[in-house]
Parts: C-alpha cells; sequence; structure tokens
C-alpha cells in the first residue's frame, strides 16, 4: 500500500491541528469530570478500608474498641490525602 | 415488568444446572449479556479493521477513534513505559463500556452493576499493579508507602496513612462504578413506575424526567468506563515509575 506524498503532509496538518482542539476543549472536560466523578467515592472508599484493618487488628489483639476508633480516623485521613491527590492532579493537567 | 425497582438485577440461571467440585458454574443471564458484550466488541473491532483503507469508512473510524482515545489516555497518564500493557487497559475499557451500555438497553442486564464483577475487575487490577510494581523495582515499592520530605516523628503515622489509601484503592474502582450503575438504574425504573401509577394526567412529568435521565445514564456509563481505565493507567504508572 503507497500512500501519496500529498496526502502525507496534509494527514500531519490536520493530525497537529485535532491535537490543539481537543487537548483545548472537550478532552479536558471530560477528564475532569471524570475527576470530580472520583472525589466522592474515594472518601468514603478510605475510611471504610481503614474502619474494617482496625475491626480485624481489633479481634486479633483482643483491644476492642480502640483499634477501630484510630483506624477510622487514619481512613479519614487517607481520604482526604486521596482526594488532595486528586485535585492536585487536576491542576496540574489545567 | 414487576413494578420493584429492584426485579432487574436478580440473576436467575438459563438452561441447566453446572456443578463443578461443589461450585456452581452454571450459565445466567449474567454470563449471557459478558458473552453479548464481548461478541459485539469482537463482531465491531472485526469489521473495523477489516479493509485497512486510507480514508477510512464509518464503522473503521469509530474502531480508529476508540483506539487512538485509549492510546492517548495512556500515554498522558502513565508515560511510554505503559505501552505495552495497552492490549490489556484496551479490553478492560472497551468491556466495561460496552457492558454499561448494553445494560441501557430495555429488557437488558446490567453487568456491571453488580459489585462482584467490578470487584473482580478492580482486584484483578489491583493485584496485578501490585506484581509489577514488585517485578520492576524489587523491595525498593515500598517507598511508595514513605513520602520524601516527611519529619521522623509523623513518618510511622503516614506510613499506615498510606497503607490504607492504598488497600483502598480496589474498594473505591469497584464501588465507584457499581455503585453509579445502579442507582442509575434503579431511578430510571423508579421514575418509570411513576409513569405508570400517575396514569395519563399526571404521568407526563416522570415521563420527561425519565427521558433526561437516559441521557444522564448514557454520559454516566461512558464517563465510569473512562474513570475505570484512567485509574488503572494511574495505578500503573505509580507502579511504573517509582516517584511522587
Amino acid at each position: 500500500m503507497t500512500i501519496p506524498e500529498d496526502f502525507k503532509t496534509r494527514l500531519k496538518i490536520a493530525k497537529s491541528k485535532i491535537e490543539k482542539e481537543v487537548q483545548s476543549d472537550s478532552e479536558k472536560r471530560g477528564s475532569f469530570m471524570g475527576s470530580a466523578f472520583k472525589l466522592g467515592t474515594e472518601l468514603v472508599a478510605s475510611v471504610a478500608v481503614g474502619t474494617i484493618i482496625g475491626f480485624i487488628l481489633d479481634t486479633w489483639f483482643d483491644t476492642k474498641p480502640w483499634l477501630i476508633i484510630i483506624f477510622f480516623f487514619l481512613g479519614a485521613a487517607a481520604g482526604m490525602l486521596n482526594v488532595i491527590r486528586t485535585a492536585n492532579r487536576m491542576q496540574k493537567k489545567e | 415488568m414487576a413494578n420493584n425497582p429492584m426485579q432487574q438485577f436478580i440473576v436467575h440461571k438459563i438452561g441447566p444446572e453446572i456443578k463443578i467440585a461443589g461450585i456452581d458454574l452454571s450459565f445466567t443471564n449474567a454470563s449471557l449479556f459478558m458473552v453479548i458484550s464481548t461478541s459485539i466488541i469482537l463482531l465491531f473491532l472485526f469489521f473495523g479493521t477489516k479493509e485497512k483503507k486510507i480514508i477510512p469508512d464509518k464503522i473503521q473510524l469509530v474502531a480508529e477513534m476508540f483506539y487512538s482515545f485509549v492510546a492517548k489516555m495512556i500515554n498522558d497518564t502513565a508515560g511510554s513505559k505503559a505501552k505495552p500493557y495497552f492490549p490489556f487497559i484496551f479490553s478492560l475499557f472497551m468491556f466495561v463500556l460496552f457492558c454499561n451500555m448494553i445494560g441501557m438497553l430495555p429488557y437488558s442486564f446490567t453487568v456491571t452493576s453488580h459489585i462482584i464483577v467490578t470487584l473482580i475487575l478492580a482486584l484483578f487490577i489491583f493485584i496485578a499493579v501490585t506484581i509489577i510494581g514488585f517485578a520492576k523495582h524489587g523491595f525498593k515499592y515500598l517507598s511508595i508507602f514513605v513520602p520524601s520530605g516527611v519529619p521522623a516523628v509523623l513518618l510511622p503515622l503516614i506510613t499506615i496513612i498510606e497503607i490504607i489509601s492504598y488497600l483502598s484503592r480496589p474498594v473505591s474502582l469497584s464501588v465507584r462504578l457499581f455503585a453509579n450503575m445502579m442507582a442509575g438504574h434503579t431511578m430510571l425504573k423508579v421514575f418509570g413506575g411513576f409513569v405508570i401509577s400517575l396514569g395519563i394526567l399526571g404521568g407526563w412529568l416522570p415521563l420527561g424526567f425519565s427521558v433526561a435521565l437516559t441521557g444522564l445514564e448514557i454520559l454516566v456509563a461512558f464517563l465510569q468506563a473512562y474513570v475505570f481505565a484512567i485509574l488503572t493507567c494511574i495505578y500503573l504508572n505509580d507502579a511504573l515509575n517509582l516517584h511522587h
């Protein structure tokens, strides 16, 4: 299959144009929306995982209810961390 | 259709019961719709790439769009090192997208609205990424739990928080997809039920809502597939390029 030279240059120009446009508009909005949908579950999942870890450790070491309380807050902190990271990533893309 | 909005999520057997070593392996409507979406993807990509024209026809154009979309996403989030994982992420994206989209058809079954399906996908990604991380960096991979520039006093605390945040990845990945799909489909059915119970006089408002929600659900179906794939890329990026 041979590609004519004229077509190659036209393709190159068209490609560079598309890249610029896509970058500036729709794709960015799409990825922002994706990140926005992400944030909520990120926060909840970390709290849940932290609490579950605390519960398991509590039954292991027989220290009810202290570790579950500590790990609940650690999980909340991890959730915040995740949200901040996602927000930073969104800002970097801008 | 029954009035129960959760009726659509019931898994039932199709055909004979198959039991191997005490595990129920019967063919269900969930398996049926997985097979349907996989075959649609295969057929679509087969016809999309059959004739490789310079000036593509419509189906080839769409296939190429999907290809370049995923390739660009991988390149942007995980860099060129992630190129070998393109086939996996592409299949993952297409599978989730087509399962979501086929779930939008009336009388169909949404595979991704079951947490077991999304959890297995997410756990597979989680374990694979962890193995890739250890294979590429050895025990240095553990350094993602120890961020740089933290005072020594806070280090144990931060490490625990980082470990929790790492372990929460499969949970948030699976719960997000499952919850979005299930909530959306339940809502559609609830509004559909309102149309019937309010009758010809009052039913027009929920009918309008139903139409608008269907549009929203199609957006969510695409977006969740996109988020699922892009998060896989981000996790892969953490495993491949080890630093923060």
